[in-house]
C-alpha cells in the first residue's frame, strides 16, 4: 500500500470521527477533534519556527543584526503565556496591529471606498444599472436611523430593507453551496475506489461503537434537537 | 401533534443522514446535469487569457485541507495554462497548511502537462513558500522581496533563482493569481498589490464569498473571480481539461436541490401551521 492510499486511510477515519459530532457529542468525535488540533498545532509551529529560522535568525547570524528586533518582539509574544508576564507581550501585538492597520489603510480608501463608490456611478441604461444604483442608495438610506421612517421616506426605508434581505439570502444559499462543497470534497477522498471499502468498515465498527456506547449508558444519548 | 408539527420538528439528524445520500450518490454514479458558464468564471478565464507569453504573474496559493477539494481542481487548471501559455508564475501562500497545499496542487499541474513544456523549477516557476504576518507580509513581500525571504520553499537562496533575478518588487509582474480559498485574503491582494502597483488581478474563492468580492468586480479591481467548486469546474470545462472538479459541482446540484425542497416545505408548513392557528 503506498503512501497515498495510507493518507486517504487517515483522512477518512478522521473524517467519520469528526463527522460522528452529527448523531451528538460522544468520545470518537473528542478523539479526532484533539488529534486534528494536536497535529495542525504541531505543523503550524513547525512551519512558523522554519520561517523565522530562515529570514531572521539566518539573517543575524550573517551579521544583519536589525533582525534581532524581531527576534526579541517574537519572544516577548511568548509573555502571554503567564499572567503576570501577559503586559510584555502587548508591545510586539500592538505593533503588529499598528503596522498592519497602517498598511491596509494605506490603499483601503482607493480599493474599498472610493472605487466601490465610482463603481455604483453608472448610467440608467440597463436593468442591472438601475438595480445597482437603487440598491445601494436605499441599502445606504436604510442605516440613516436619524431619520423617522415616514412619508416618502418609508418606501426608501422598505426598499433598502427588501434589497439587504435578498442580499443576505444570496449569502445564505453560497454559504450552504460552500458547506456541501466541504462535505463533497471529503466524500470524494472517503469514496475513493482505493479505500471505500474500508470506509464502509469504518462506518461499521464507528456505529456499533457508538451503539454499543448509547443502550450501555456509558455515552450520553444527545438530547437536544 | 399532526403530521405538519411532526414534520416541523423532524429530527436533524434524519436531515442529515438525506444529505449524505444526496451527495454521496453523484460521487458513487456520476450524473451529469447541464451547466451554463457564469459571467465571473468567464472574465477570470478571458483575463487569465489573456496574460502575454512571457510575463511574471504573482500567484498565492491560499487553499487548505478543507478548500482544496473544491478549489484545488480550479487551482491546478490555472497553473496549467500559465504554464502551457508561456507565462512564469512566482508562488506564496500566507497560510502554514496553505503553503503544503499549494505544493501539491504545482505537482498535480506539471504532472498534466504535455510533453516539451517548459516548467523548470526556478526558471519558469518559483514556489517562495510561507510569507508570514499576513496582510503586513503581503505588503513586506511585494515591496522587497529579498528583505522579506531568504530562500524558497526548496531552499534555494534568492539570488540563485534565475527567474527572480532584477525582481524584488510587484513592478515586475503583469498579473496577480490570488486563489485565496476562504482565507478571505483577496483584498489582501487590491491593497498591497493591485492598487499601489496598478497590476490587475482575478482568482478563485470559496462560494460563500464570491458575495463579498463581487462590489470589486463590478468596481473592475477584480477581473472576474472562479467561485468555489463550480469555478473549478468551469475551469476544467474553459479550458478542456476535465477534471474532478465536474463531478464535485454535479453532488453539489443534487445537495442544492434537496436543501432548496427542504426550505420550500418547511415554509409552506410553517404557512399551514400558522394558518390553523397552532404553536
Amino acid at each position: 500500500m503506498d503512501a497515498a492510499v495510507w493518507g486517504l486511510l487517515a483522512g477518512s477515519a478522521i473524517s467519520l470521527g469528526a463527522y460522528s459530532v452529527l448523531i451528538g457529542d460522544n468520545p470518537i468525535s473528542k478523539l479526532t477533534e484533539n488529534i486534528y488540533m494536536g497535529i495542525l498545532g504541531g505543523y503550524i509551529f513547525a512551519t512558523n519556527w522554519d520561517f523565522i529560522q530562515k529570514n531572521a535568525i539566518t539573517k543575524v547570524a550573517g551579521g544583519d543584526y536589525v533582525y534581532i528586533l524581531s527576534i526579541i518582539l517574537s519572544i516577548m509574544l511568548l509573555g502571554r503565556l503567564k499572567s503576570e508576564y501577559l503586559w510584555v507581550s502587548r508591545y510586539p501585538v500592538v505593533l503588529t496591529v499598528g503596522v498592519g492597520l497602517g498598511l491596509a489603510m494605506r490603499t483601503s480608501v482607493m480599493a474599498d471606498f472610493l472605487g466601490q463608490i465610482q463603481a455604483t456611478l453608472l448610467p440608467w441604461t440597463s436593468l442591472n444599472n438601475l438595480v445597482m444604483v437603487i440598491g445601494t442608495v436605499t441599502a445606504a438610506a436604510y442605516f440613516i436611523f436619524t431619520a423617522q421612517s415616514s412619508g416618502a421616506y418609508k418606501y426608501v426605508n422598505t426598499a433598502g430593507r427588501v434589497f439587504l434581505l435578498s442580499a443576505f439570502g444570496v449569502t445564505y444559499g453560497q454559504t450552504v453551496s460552500f458547506r456541501f462543497e466541504l462535505v463533497i470534497g471529503r466524500l470524494v477522498a472517503m469514496l475513493d475506489p482505493r479505500v471505500a471499502n474500508y470506509t464502509y468498515v469504518m462506518i461499521l465498527i464507528i456505529a456499533v461503537v457508538l451503539i454499543f456506547g448509547y443502550t450501555t449508558k456509558r455515552i450520553v444519548w444527545y438530547s437536544g434537537r | 401533534m399532526s403530521i405538519i408539527n411532526k414534520l416541523l420538528n423532524i429530527d436533524q439528524r434524519i436531515i442529515y443522514a438525506a444529505l449524505f445520500i444526496a451527495l454521496a450518490y453523484p460521487i458513487l454514479s456520476p450524473v451529469m446535469l447541464p451547466m451554463d458558464i457564469q459571467g465571473y468564471s468567464q472574465q477570470a478565464f478571458d483575463f487569465s487569457d489573456s496574460i502575454p507569453e512571457g510575463s511574471i504573474v504573482i500567484f498565492e496559493g491560499g487553499l487548505g485541507a478543507a478548500t482544496y477539494p473544491q478549489g484545488g481542481p480550479g487551482m491546478v487548471v490555472q497553473i496549467y495554462h500559465m504554464l502551457t501559455k508561456g507565462v512564469k508564475i512566482v508562488f506564496f501562500s500566507i497560510g502554514t497548511e496553505q503553503n503544503f497545499w499549494t505544493v501539491r496542487a504545482i505537482e498535480t499541474a506539471l504532472g498534466k502537462l504535455p510533453p516539451g513544456t517548459p516548467a523548470e523549477n526556478g526558471v519558469d516557476w518559483v514556489h517562495l513558500g510561507y510569507v508570514a504576518g499576513g496582510e503586513a507580509g503581503v505588503g513586506s513581500l511585494v515591496n522587497d522581496i529579498r528583505a522579506t525571504i531568504t530562500s524558497d520553499y526548496y531552499g534555494t537562496p534568492i539570488d540563485d533563482i534565475p527567474l527572480l533575478e532584477g525582481v524584488n518588487d510587484a513592478s515586475s509582474f503583469a498579473a496577480v493569481l490570488w486563489w485565496g480559498g476562504s482565507e478571505g485574503s483577496m483584498p489582501y491582494g487590491i491593497r498591497q498589490i493591485s492598487v499601489p502597483f496598478g497590476i490587475p488581478i482575478t482568482g478563485m474563492s470559496t462560494t460563500n464569498e464570491v458575495p463579498n468580492f463581487s462590489p470589486y468586480i463590478s468596481a473592475g479591481q477584480l477581473q472576474g473571480i472562479f467561485g468555489g467548486v463550480r469555478g473549478s469546474a468551469e475551469y476544467e470545462y474553459l479550458m478542456r481539461l476535465p477534471g474532478p472538479a465536474l463531478g464535485q459541482a454535479m453532488a453539489t446540484n443534487f445537495g442544492g436541490l434537496l436543501w432548496m425542497i427542504l426550505v420550500i416545505l418547511g415554509n409552506v408548513f410553517y404557512f399551514i401551521q400558522r394558518t390553523r392557528g397552532e404553536e
